[in-house]
């Protein structure tokens, strides 16, 4: 019967010896899985909700198609396919060599593992192993000879030039796994070849690698001694490798053999696509400033790493030169985990060093990492979850900081009004629906860079006329849309996420009905898409070229001229690789007949523009290339004219990169709108509103009328001329012919008027009375910081009939920043005390409110809003006097005020204040250091950046000026979380106002004297600066 | 009952330049106002400077030698109220400077008077007084008037007005000045601190190439350093790029910071012309300003103006030659 035997001669020590050896393998194998998963259930539970048994029937395809190993790389795809079959396989074959002798033998006296079933199995484990070999023999040389940089540990990206010493021993790892591997295949292969040169049975056929080296042994004529003491001596060289194998696989790299079917099996399929939201953690903070506040698939997803590099190479920061590549931060995290093990660290992950702050804001959100990731991590997500926290600690770029005040005050990141959200409509032919007041079948979410940036806003007339032309029944938001926070959500800035959402999804559930939503900008639909469901958005949500292909497919857009252009495509990030939308602009490039030359990277592998992740409102870090300018130089050599793209934000990135990159002359960027337009030759329609139209015939006829309405009373006034010689000049036009010209000095020769006599005499302004007020007991010390909501005025702003106030509608508001760096002392002063209360107070309608909270998101315990229409136009004196009657009340130890406001910029209520109290005051304070004792010391800035210390007195008022300090940034979670705190409304009996200091007589618009502009491009203005250098300053330049 | 008081600005034994502006601007109106123009001095060594302030048109110097030799803003107050009230006049101009701005509204609450800040305008109209101010970053001009206040305080915006350029005849009076009423506001000086030094002169440069916010981050300083170093420029900055401690308070041109005193040629990049800036450079020849947004106020100040990228125009101009 053909069999072989188990334990050729071997002494039942040996198999006792044995057995113990493989127990023991065994235990140390399962003791570290079971570490391992006593490490994974200390991660935090999934912030998604898992459908896991999708899930693993989705790993289960993966693994036996080997789809995510073999993508974009055939040479390593097929090796491992080759090991890993042949693994499997053998791993199976012991495991029936186990069953065979270890149960069913012992059990029931017979065995199964003889026979055909024999011959069968040992040829199969014979190609096993032949394949894990040829595997295994690949990997080496590729890690030999190939020199690929994505197997290189070194972090040029980051100016290493040495490899560190945990990457040094990754590479030690890498070749022990291969060598590991490959010794237990071969030392098996030999001991076949041993005994079949030893045995010579007759199926010897079935194991042709055996009977191959037995050949050789018998070739090589040994003498019967030494081949068989290398049988012994292999027997337990095999034996005691494939054991130390089994023993060590949960404890480097041979653990992604384990892990890596679990965090293939937990992936989200929504990963990036729908960030999850944020749950606080104990303390109250959001994201992950630790490793213990992971979730388990995310420590689950450190083991599963295999340092295959496909992230490093795909990602756009590493390649630009950002310190961010995808593999390391997760290797990183990793050799953070084998210390931590899941629990909390007293070190920090973000503030000790473990991940920097660069890193995380080097990241695009493209995606290119998390779809290249052959064991399924989402790199991405945790980066946004870290981000999450880095803005809790207020730990950002100061740009980044205030991008997200101005979205949090304009809803929009440009910082325009609302009310200009549509402005890109004016120029259109026909006035677009608003969705407000009709019901309308599409609901164009327009998005900020569509609707602020001229070249964009171009796209989007062209988009709007395409859809008139096809009859589209489409409307807008106008400015009730706000930003739809797609990337304010990558930023981290959870809080204004969700604030953004319900402010859109209020507005279109109070709008009249619609059926879809569309947007041309893949961001916005992204987030509409994945994310607003979340928050109960049903509408479905299409991208323009969908929208378009449909028509097209309808018939209502009809191609005029086919273009015949080559072209290339450059695939969205958001709408390609996250979303999968690759073929509707593909169908639509077709249609108007261009042809499409595809770039080398494409589709699923398209290379992100890197303006994603808010990384368009961070400053690029200098010596760093450009994402945008990469991928430009990509279509460079393609020979196309065109680069189309179908994204607000790439237009952007390339039409910039195509100038910077030097490629004017190559090719031109269009969207894919203006290619359509062209094709379908959109100036031969007329889109005027038919009522337009009809108010135009209307026009013309009462134009006629007139024309002779004229004529006749001409002929009347001829006739009747005397009758009309007495009329008299019309008062108003008297009273401007004798409006006085304001200058600083009045004409030497006009009459002097004398001055009325108001007789001279004084009298102290005193602090107006607060009776409906009455202030908390105080406990400690207490600090009160007067702020103000400050209006920053647009460009196109209108003053009131009267002239004495602007149009409120022109105003933006937001927190004085004098005021933020008053109001950071005061809490840093609390801080440092370790108590005390910080008073916030402003003086204003009740949208003022809005900056009191802002306040007490930062840190500020109270509030108070005190408020009279009659204080609408009052003087600083004024306000002074509201503010001392509540400090009167209030009895702080100090008040810190700004020295002025951004608007008016008095730069005196705080010292009016200050006398009102009969307080000691210093104003212009640069620093202030107060241990709550009776006395403070100070600097005060003066002219010419010199420094005055002085030391005052406490209770005292100082006044901050800015630079003193760095304001923290409040996140719109921590201010919502403030609503909680107490604002209390002070009403004023304007009857004890008084007089004003000053009253406003009349606001004009300054004189404008416009510097001599200079025109034409960079270069041209260059030229001229350089030639009034010369002119002004000599030959120097 | 009548006239103008203005109060003489010195620090450290320098006057201020402002001072003798404030005469000028005082002289304009000194008709109307029917009555003397007096020049305020306070501080123990301050009667050094009567003959810079003895101007066309001053009447009285009046001297107040009390205080350290220091800014005290309760000595101050209690000098020129102590002035004030003796002298009566109708108005009272006071510089509009870190000095000034540190008196003078308590003054006005101690006065209980007319008050406005930071002025750039003053005259007199139907019989009362008017002041011209300015709002929204420049955006706006607001003219107040100050119904029924018998005595007006404002201060006044530096490099404005045009000193008077010949010699007066003003009589030197000196005034005693009790602090017991202020005893308990006094501070205790500590020291003066120079305004760190960094290498670089902008009172004396003859050429300066400015950055401001425009220049979005601290990592892009090295590029213009080296810009400016090629163009043979000196350079300078704005506030808030020194305040973020982009560049050393040394570079910045403006009020707090210094004044480009000797400038021929200023190039503002990506600065939006604040009023605190424009004080230290809005009176140079030529001044080439860059920036992205066409309404910024600096191109109502400078002789050319470029609406673009301020990295596209340091593109254009490092390449050439």
């Amino acid at each position: 019967m053909e069999t072989r035997e188990l334990f050729w001669s071997l002494p039942s020590a040996g198999i006792v010896a044995f057995y113990i050896i493989g127990f023991s393998a065994i235990g140390l194998a399962v003791l570290g899985v079971l570490r391992s998963i006593r490490k994974y259930t200390r991660g935090q539970a999934s912030p998604v909700a898992l459908d896991i048994w999708k899930g693993i029937s989705r790993m289960v395809g993966d693994m036996l198609s080997h789809r995510t190993v073999r993508r974009r790389d055939r040479y390593a795809g097929t090796a491992h396919t080759g090991i890993f079959f042949g693994f499997v396989l053998l791993f199976i074959g012991t495991s029936v060599i186990t069953l065979d002798y270890d149960i069913v033998q012992p059990l029931f006296g017979v065995s199964f593992w003889k026979g055909w079933f024999f011959l069968i199995f040992s040829l199969t484990l014979d190609i096993a192993g032949v394949a894990v070999a040829i595997g295994l023999i690949m990997m080496m040389l590729r890690r030999a000879l190939f020199r690929l940089p994505r197997l290189n540990y070194l972090r040029s990206y980051q100016g290493e030039t040495e490899l560190r010493k945990p990457a040094a021993r990754w590479r030690v790892e890498d070749w022990i796994f291969l060598s590991a591997l490959l010794i237990i295949v071969l030392t098996g292969f030999l001991q076949e070849g041993v005994r079949h040169a030893m045995e010579r049975p007759a199926w010897a056929a079935w194991e042709p690698v055996g009977r191959l080296i037995g050949w050789a042994i018998t070739a090589a004529d040994l003498e019967p001694e030494s081949i068989w003491r290398l049988r012994s001596v292999n027997w337990w060289l095999h034996g005691v490798a494939a054991l130390a194998f089994v023993a060590t696989i949960p404890w480097y790299k041979a653990k992604h053999m384990i892990a890596a079917l679990g965090s293939l099996a937990s992936r989200d399929p929504l990963a990036l696509r729908r960030l999850p939201k944020a749950a606080a953690a104990a303390d109250g903070a959001i994201g992950v400033g630790d490793i213990s506040e992971f979730s388990w698939k995310d420590l689950l997803d450190l083991d599963a790493c295999t340092k295959c590099g496909r992230c490093h190479e795909a990602c756009p920061a590493r390649t630009a030169g950002y310190p961010l590549s995808p593999r390391d931060f997760i290797l990183d995290l990793r050799l953070h985990n084998n210390q931590a093990q899941g629990c909390k660290q007293h070190e920090g992950l973000l503030d000790g060093g473990v991940i920097s702050a660069d890193t995380l804001w080097a990241c695009r959100m493209c995606g290119a990492c998390l779809e290249i990731c052959p064991v399924g991590i989402e790199h991405p997500v945790k980066i946004v979850q870290m981000r999450r926290r880095l803005i809790e600690n207020d730990n950002l770029d100061p740009l980044l900081r205030n991008v997200l005040n101005t979205i949090s005050i304009s809803g929009n990141s440009f910082g325009e009004p609302a009310r200009k959200r549509a402005a890109w409509t004016s120029e259109l032919e026909f006035t677009v629906k608003d969705v407000r007041k009709d019901a309308v079948d599409l609901l164009w979410f327009v998005g900020d860079q569509a609707s602020f940036d001229p070249r964009n806003q171009k796209v989007s007339r062209t988009v709007a006329r395409l859809l008139k032309v096809a009859r589209a029944d489409f409307g807008l938001l106008y400015d009730a849309e706000r930003t739809a926070g797609n990337d304010v959500r990558r930023v981290g800035e959870e809080g204004l996420f969700e604030s953004l959402v319900e402010h859109n999804l209020e507005q279109m559930a109070n709008a009249q009905p619609f059926n879809r939503i569309i947007t041309t900008d893949p961001h916005t639909f992204n987030t509409l898409r994945n994310e607003y469901p979340d928050f109960g958005l049903k509408a479905p949500v299409l991208h323009y070229t969908e929208l378009l292909c449909e028509l097209f497919a309808a018939g209502v857009l009809k191609v005029a001229k086919p273009l015949g252009l080559r072209v290339t495509y450059h695939d969205p990030c958001h709408l390609g690789r996250l979303n999968k939308a690759y073929e509707a602009p593909r169908k639509l490039l077709e249609l108007i007949g261009c042809e499409l030359i595809e770039m080398p990277r494409n589709r699923d592998n398209s290379f992100c523009c890197g303006a994603g992740g808010g990384r368009i409102w961070i400053p690029d870090q200098p010596g760093a290339s450009k994402p945008s300018e990469l991928r430009i130089r990509e279509a460079a050599g393609l020979g196309v004219q065109v680069f189309v793209t179908c994204c607000p934000k790439d237009l952007t990135m390339f039409e910039d990169a195509r100038k910077t990159a030097g490629l004017e002359e190559e090719f031109i960027v269009e969207d894919i709108a203006e290619l359509v337009a062209r094709a379908i030759d959109l100036d031969e329609f007329d889109l005027r509103d038919l009522p337009v139209l009809m108010d135009k015939i209307a026009d013309a006829m009462a134009g006629k009328v007139m024309v002779s309405v004229q004529e006749r009373l001409d002929t009347w006034l001829a006739e009747n001329r005397s009758a009309l010689l007495a009329a008299p000049v019309p008062a108003a036009a008297a009273a401007l012919a004798a409006a006085p010209a304001m200058s600083a000095a009045v004409d030497e020769a006009a009459p002097v008027a004398a001055a009325a006599e108001v007789p001279w005499a004084i009298s102290p302004y005193e602090p107006v009375s607060l009776s409906g007020y009455d202030a908390p007991a105080k406990d400690g010390v207490r600090i009160v910081v007067p702020v103000k909501q400050i209006g920053q005025l647009s460009d196109d702003f209108q003053f009131t009939d009267d002239r004495l106030a602007i149009m409120p509608q022109f105003f933006e508001y937001s927190l004085n920043e004098w005021d933020d760096t008053a109001l950071e002392q005061a809490l840093l002063f609390t801080e440092q005390l370790g108590g005390g209360e910080v008073v916030v107070v402003t003086i204003g309608p009740p949208d003022a409110e809005e900056g009191l909270r802002k306040a007490l998101g930062k840190g500020a315990h109270r509030g108070v809003r005190i408020w009279d229409d009659s204080l609408a136009n009052a003087d600083p004196i004024t306000i002074a006097r509201v503010l001392a009657g509540f400090a009167l009340k209030e009895q702080p130890d100090l008040i810190i005020t700004g020295a002025q406001s951004a608007d008016l910029a008095h730069g005196s209520t705080g010292v009016a204040l200050a006398r009102l109290l009969d307080l000691p005051s210093a104003a212009l304070i640069i620093k202030a250091e107060w241990d709550g004792g009776a006395e403070i010391q100070l600097t005060r800035e003066l002219e010419g950046g010199i420094g005055h210390r002085v030391s005052l007195p406490v209770p005292a008022l100082i006044t901050m000026q800015t630079g003193a300090n760095t304001p923290r940034y409040a996140t719109m979670r921590m201010i919502k979380q403030a609503k909680s705190k107490p604002v209390s409304n002070v009403e004023l009996d304007p009857a004890s106002l008084g007089q004003y200091a000053a009253v406003i007589r009349e606001l004009q618009l300054p004189q404008a004297n416009r510097a001599e502009m200079l025109e034409g491009s960079a270069e041209d203005i260059a030229k001229k600066v350089i030639s009034i250098i010369q002119q002004k300053v000599g030959a120097k330049a | 009952m009548s006239g103008i008081l203005v109060v003489a600005e010195h620090t450290r034994g320098a006057l201020a330049d402002i001072s003798a502006e404030m005469i000028g601007a005082a002289l304009a109106i000194k008709n109307h106002l029917g009555g003397p123009l007096n020049v305020a001095l306070v501080g123990p060594n301050a009667a050094a400077f009567q003959q810079q302030l003895n101007l066309d048109g001053v009447d009285n110097i009046i001297l107040a030698p009390v205080g350290g030799d220091y800014f005290d803003a309760a000595v101050m107050e209690q000098a020129l109220c102590s002035i004030i009230e003796s002298e009566q006049p109708r108005l009272v101009l006071i510089a509009h400077s870190a000095n000034g701005l540190s008196v003078a509204a308590g003054m006005a609450v101690r006065l209980g008077c007319g008050f406005v800040s930071d002025v750039f305008g003053v005259d007199f109209t139907n019989g009362q007084l008017r002041a011209v101010r300015s709002g929204y970053a420049g955006k706006v001009n607001i003219e107040l008037q100050f119904p029924d206040k018998p005595l007006v305080i404002m201060t006044v915006r530096g490099a404005t007005f045009k000193a008077p350029a010949v010699e007066g005849q003003a009589a030197l009076r000196e005034i005693e000045v009790d602090l017991a009423p202020v005893e308990k506001r006094l501070c205790k000086h500590i020291e003066y601190i120079e305004a760190p030094s960094s290498g670089v002169d902008i009172a004396k440069a003859e050429f300066i190439l400015s950055v401001g916010r425009g220049i979005q981050d601290e990592k892009n300083i090295p590029r213009f350093q080296a810009l400016a170093d090629k163009l043979g420029a000196t350079l300078g900055c704005s506030r808030p790029v020194a305040d973020s401690g982009w560049l050393h308070k040394g570079h910045q041109v403006g009020l707090t910071g210094k004044v480009a005193a000797n400038c021929k040629l200023y190039i503002a990049l990506g600065i939006s012309g604040a009023v605190q800036h424009l004080h230290g450079m809005k009176h140079i020849e030529t001044i080439i300003a860059i920036n992205t947004d066409p309404n910024a106020p600096i191109f109502n100040f400078a002789t050319y103006g470029g609406v673009m990228d301020i990295f596209e125009l340091a593109d254009a101009l490092e390449k050439m030659e």
